[in-house]
């Protein structure tokens, strides 16, 4: 039980901040720079990774005895492509406007790194729910860096969180930072957050030598 | 050992494929009518959007549907494939369905005409997947306002989008900035298919 435990809190520190797959591993990234400049798209998009991803990883390590080896990328593939359709015909019948919103992202989460990634390196050689745990973590880490990236963007740019006004930053005294809501600005904020983040680890690093 | 037929892989994949899509097929089947219905919606939303005096901001779904069964009439043989808005029998405006392709996909929307056949207005844009940012800026109010009250030209192309900057008359409106080929299409598409719509309902 103790080591079952402490092995869930190295999978956990490993995907929320040791390996984080963006600012460690910078995977994703395509996901990043399209749907931060709204944290509503950013939630939700996160929501959508973290279900895929767990579950896609899961999946993959149930079958993982029985798939051959030469055809373990078509398997994997379809497996993802399985819950992201899912996720796409939800949003499509219960949530349309969020679904016109994400547009075609959605369906990219079929070709997101880090889920391929995931299932590559964990899935295919750990238990199911490991594998689950991993890939959870894993999403979880990359939401984390979104919401922080999108928070920014979504203020600076607009004045608004969660498309409420923000005092201040929607009053007349704060000139909007139209660039952060248009794609550069995805570029600057995660080259900024990537830069801190890792600054932080090696200054931790450093210490714990 | 069975894994090391060669067949084997193949068949693997094969009943894999077939069992996932049979899920997906029964999921997409079982939302299949909700999907249909907002679509449905959303073309509703664009109609009373497109036409005068209409739509309000926070109507919810059911009150949205409500009010374009109460006041938009189906398209009969003398408005050719336009609904229409009457008031006691006569008709005050069109609202035109429009559709054709746009620089990733196809773009749908419905233009509001008054019953000079002229004067336009409104124009609603309900399906498109233009660039985010660019090309996709074609379906906020910022854009589609511009449309309001603009006369459609008799001589040469009905409506002109012009590039950002440019001097307007009373049959143009302003590009997207960035989303040239957006703006291009979107101007084809509007003019195509107002062209047929007058040659229609005139012949």
């Amino acid at each position: 039980m103790k080591k079952g435990q402490s092995q869930k809190t190295a999978i956990a520190t490993d995907g929320l901040w040791k390996n984080n797959p963006v600012f460690q591993q910078v995977l994703g990234i395509c996901s990043t720079l399209a749907v931060t400049n709204l944290v509503l798209n950013t939630v939700v998009m996160c929501f959508a990774l973290i279900f895929t991803l767990s579950l896609s990883s899961c999946t993959v390590s149930v079958l993982r005895k029985f798939t051959p080896r030469n055809i373990r990328m078509m398997v994997e593939t379809l497996i993802i492509a399985f819950y992201v359709i899912i996720v796409d015909v939800v949003l499509r019948a219960y949530w349309p406007e969020m679904s016109s919103n994400l547009g075609p992202y959605v369906g990219l989460i079929i070709t997101n790194c880090i889920i391929m990634g995931r299932c590559e390196a964990y899935g295919n050689s750990n238990p199911p729910a490991k594998a689950f745990w991993d890939g959870f973590f894993n999403a979880l880490g990359y939401t984390l860096i979104l919401l922080i990236i999108a928070t920014f963007r979504e203020i600076l740019g607009m004045g608004t969180f969660l498309g409420l006004s923000v005092p201040y930053f929607s009053g007349p005294n704060w000139d909007k930072w139209i660039i952060m809501v248009m794609p550069p600005g995805a570029f600057f904020m995660l080259a900024i957050v990537t830069w801190i983040f890792r600054s932080i680890q090696t200054a931790g690093e450093d210490k714990a030598k | 050992m069975i894994r090391k037929k060669t067949w084997f892989p193949v068949v693997y994949m094969f009943c894999l494929t077939a069992f996932f899509s049979t899920i997906i097929i029964g999921f997409t089947q079982a939302t299949g009518e909700k999907v249909e219905a907002n679509e449905q919606l959303a073309f509703e939303k664009a109609v009373l959007k497109a036409l005068p005096g209409l739509y309000k901001e926070n109507l919810s779904r059911l009150e949205l549907h409500q009010k374009f069964i109460e006041s938009v009439s189906p398209p009969d043989d003398s408005s050719g494939n336009a609904y229409t808005l009457q008031k006691n029998g006569q008709i005050v405006a069109y609202a035109l369905p429009i559709s054709g392709q746009g620089f990733w996909a196809p773009i749908k929307a419905v233009i509001g005409i008054k019953a000079d056949k002229k004067t336009i207005t409104g124009i609603a844009i309900y399906q498109q997947n233009e660039t985010p940012g660019l090309g996709a800026e074609i379906a906020k109010d910022s854009f589609t306002k511009q449309f309001r009250n603009k006369v459609i030209s008799t001589d040469g192309s009905p409506i002109n989008i012009k590039r950002p900057g440019a001097a307007l008359e009373q049959s143009d409106v302003h590009a997207v900035t960035g989303a040239t080929q957006t703006s291009n299409r979107l101007e084809n598409i509007i003019n195509t298919e107002i062209k047929n719509w007058l040659s229609k309902i005139s012949g």
